[in-house]
């Protein structure tokens, strides 16, 4: 409601630029913030959002706004929220999903935690999602939607949690930039890549955390599904669930990653039929809604983008939930995220521990 | 009457003082705003009286002469020669010099090294490490609980090893003063040189050359309202020093690079202000200071005072309340009107727990909900008052704020 203080969390882009710039209009009391992650020492000045620069930006639009500006130091809880657990997952054999961790806990429960200092009744961001009757739903613009990422918010979070960009196409977004005079971030680039792994090396931060001779980047064996070694690679965690990139050629047919046996050190390979998943099981989970019954039907993704594809709830226990699909998909990768739809409607997620049905997770002396 | 005490919100020239409308500004120890005479002082040297007292012709001989003037009057400010007296860029560039001049120029191989405290600036501190690498050996004397040298363990490190001291007069964060006198007489009898950066002594503590044996002394302009961008170091006859620059013989070739002039004009008559209000100030903000600590004492049960302890200077006031998270206090405080500081400010604009506070043993949830309120010019008796209203009451709000 107009007058009431609401938190913005700023990266210094064009999406929470705009977001803030909507606020004020709608004649709320802002206050921007920008969330200082991690050391800038290493800065890379063309990163579009977390550089020094973009919080120069955030300063500039919120100064442009009229609205007070502050820098959050939220770097140790961060690093242990969130890029701890990044490298923690790589030395499990998993594919983490930082983004997730960041919202769930950095950017929106830390966040409110700082609202609740400053006596401010909301929050708000540049996500692509709407929050409608204390529900999270996807974004308008089913390309850019980010609800994939934002299944891990409490609902406590929910019900205090402004998304102005919700209902507009980045097009539209861009174009309210260009009207609203925010021409210091109107074109800026969108941010692709994990914010605190330059240049995509994820392989850097784990030497970084745990050390150049960590275990989940040491050699070790590339194996068939029957066993046969048939080359050596260079570090499990340099591999993810349906990767062909780094693989020995010459087979007759193309060889994807079809699982990682981090005890063992063993990066599986196998065909393409080898990575198609008929369950999923996820832990950590999340229920944006009451939580759902065994029995009941959803819609689900299992990466950023994919199409959904209707499933069945098996088991729906208190921290595991488990899922018989449709239809087959492709590489169910653990440490990635589940997130469950009704349409619209966000009804919780977790994280993918393991896929189901797919031929090598049978038992060895089993398989066909 | 202009300067300093009286001065009120609404009797200020705006023109120099744009943020006292109504907003309390309570971080003097960050910067202070240019006094009306200060800048007065300053102005022709921004127009008609130009030159570069490097020239020879009468522009040059015209601010040849104020420049000298100036440094004759900051040079009686300090009990000091007039040849003793080096303008540099401000405190960081002090310390810097007065750090790394003696270190990189001492003949005497025997004396490798720097004594030191864990609650410098960083200034001083990042000097150091850089003598460090440049082959000293650092040495960093113990410190009390409320922040104060540990005699014993000065008088244990400074041996015949050492070649440079370097202790602060009056701590920035906590606003305690180090027995100055006692440890430059040490320094001195044991034939190792001594530096005190005394950017935030500077008008709160009496500077005499001649009665306290310090080699070095830095001061800075911004922090007694001369401009930023300038400050001075004093230089005892005969201590040796390597310029930190080089390219020109200004100031004896400790310093080259065109002298700025309006701004050394500037500071010296900022000096003399401070100088000759020195007590009266001193008076003023003990009063003030102690009636906002006592305020906050009296309603805020749990709160700490860190440096209570110990002899503090009186413009500088850091406290700390359990459970409370300086972040969100001081953007409270901020939106309420109300500008103060934090631990250290990072290049982003961010804060850390203040490393003074951690040196000297201060329990790290305590420094990371530390806030520094520090007096100046701007302070008076109804902003004190709705300060100490007012704290208590965001404290009340930001209880709990402290991450897990």
């Amino acid at each position: 409601m107009a007058g009431e203080r609401v938190v913005v969390a700023m990266s210094g882009g064009v999406d929470s630029s705009v977001a803030a710039a909507m606020l004020v209009q709608q004649g709320y009391d802002v206050v921007g913030v920008t969330m200082n992650l991690f050391c800038h020492g290493d800065d890379i000045p063309d990163r579009p959002c977390c550089s020094l620069e973009s919080t120069n930006d955030a300063r500039r639009v919120c100064e442009q706004l009229g609205v007070p500006h502050y820098v959050l130091n939220l770097q140790s809880a961060f690093g242990r929220d969130v890029v701890r657990d990044f490298v923690d997952e790589y030395s499990r054999g998993r594919t983490p999903i930082p983004c997730v961790r960041c919202n769930t806990f950095t950017k929106f429960r830390d966040l409110l935690h700082k609202a609740d200092g400053i006596d401010a009744r909301w929050i708000a961001t540049g996500h692509y999602a709407r929050v409608v009757g204390g529900e999270l739903r996807r974004g308008v613009d089913a390309g850019k939607d980010q609800t994939y990422f934002l299944w891990g918010l409490q609902r406590a979070v929910l019900s205090r949690l402004i998304l102005p960009v919700g209902h507009l196409t980045k097009v539209e977004t861009r174009a309210q930039a260009h009207a609203l005079g925010l021409e210091v971030v109107a074109e800026k680039a969108e941010s692709q890549d994990i914010c605190f792994v330059p240049d995509g090396d994820h392989a850097k931060v784990i030497a970084r955390e745990l050390g150049e001779d960590a275990p989940s980047l040491a050699r070790g064996p590339i194996v068939t599904l029957d066993g046969r070694v048939i080359g050596e690679h260079d570090g499990h965690a340099r591999y993810t669930i349906g990767q062909r990139r780094g693989l020995p050629g010459g087979s007759t047919e193309p060889l994807f990653v079809v699982a990682i046996r981090p005890r063992e050190r063993e990066v599986v390979v196998g065909p393409r039929e080898a990575l198609l998943g008929r369950g999923v099981i996820a832990r950590g989970v999340n229920w944006l809604v009451d939580p759902l019954s065994a029995g009941e039907r959803v819609q689900l993704r299992v990466r950023h983008r994919q199409a959904p594809v209707w499933a069945e709830l098996l088991r729906s226990e208190l921290d595991e939930i488990e899922l018989a699909l449709d239809e087959p998909v492709s590489a169910i990768t653990p440490g990635q995220s589940m997130v469950l739809y009704d349409g619209e409607r966000v009804l919780g997620g977790g994280f993918i521990e393991q896929a189901v049905g797919q031929r090598m997770a049978l038992p060895m002396a089993v398989a066909v | 009457m202009r300067y300093p005490g009286g001065t009120t919100p609404d009797d200020t020239d705006s023109l120099i003082l744009p943020i006292m409308s109504h907003p309390i500004y309570l971080d003097h120890a960050a910067t202070t705003p240019v006094l009306p005479e200060v800048l007065e002082a300053m102005e022709p040297f921004f127009g008609s009286r130009f030159g570069n007292p490097s020239s020879t012709h009468r522009w040059g001989r015209e601010a040849r002469v104020a420049l000298d003037e100036a440094r004759s009057r900051l040079a009686r400010c300090m009990g000091a020669n007039v040849d003793e007296v080096c303008f540099t860029s401000g405190g960081t560039e002090g310390d810097n010099l007065a750090v790394l001049g003696p270190w990189r120029a001492h003949g005497d191989t025997a004396r490798r090294a720097i004594v030191t405290t864990p609650v410098e600036h960083k200034a001083v501190l990042e000097a150091v490490h850089q003598a460090a690498r440049e082959g000293a050996e650092e040495r960093l004397l113990r410190m009390t609980h409320d922040g104060v040298v540990d005699m014993d363990s000065a008088d244990r490190l400074v041996d015949g090893d050492v070649a440079i001291m370097t202790v602060m007069w009056v701590n920035n964060e906590i606003g305690v003063m180090q027995p100055v006198p006692a440890l430059a007489e040490l320094a001195h009898a044991r034939g190792v040189t001594f530096h005190t950066d005394a950017v935030q002594a500077f008008g709160k503590v009496t500077i005499d050359a001649g009665a306290v044996p310090f080699d070095l002394l830095t001061m800075s302009g911004h922090k007694i309202g001369a401009p930023k961008g300038i400050g001075a170091i004093y230089i005892r006859r005969g201590t040796r020093l390597a310029p930190l620059f080089h390219g020109g013989s200004q100031d004896r070739g400790r310093r080259p690079g065109t002298e700025n002039v309006a701004a050394a004009v500037g500071l010296a008559r900022a000096a003399e202000l401070a100088v000759a209000h020195q007590e009266e100030e001193w008076a003023r903000l003990e009063a003030l200071r102690d009636r906002l600590e006592g305020a906050i004492l009296a309603r805020i049960s749990d709160a700490v005072i860190h440096g209570r302890g110990a002899p503090r200077a009186p413009h500088v006031l850091n406290v700390s309340v359990p459970g409370v998270d300086s972040e969100s206090l001081l953007m409270a405080l901020d939106l309420a009107g109300v500008a103060c500081s934090g631990g250290s400010a990072c290049q982003s604009g961010s804060t850390a727990p203040s490393h003074v506070l951690l040196a000297i043993g201060t329990r790290p949830d305590l420094a990371a909900s530390a806030i520094r309120m520090s007096l100046g010019s701007l302070s008076n008796d109804a902003c004190i008052d709705r300060v100490a209203e007012l704290f208590p009451a965001l404290v009340a709000k930001a209880r709990g704020t402290a991450l897990v």
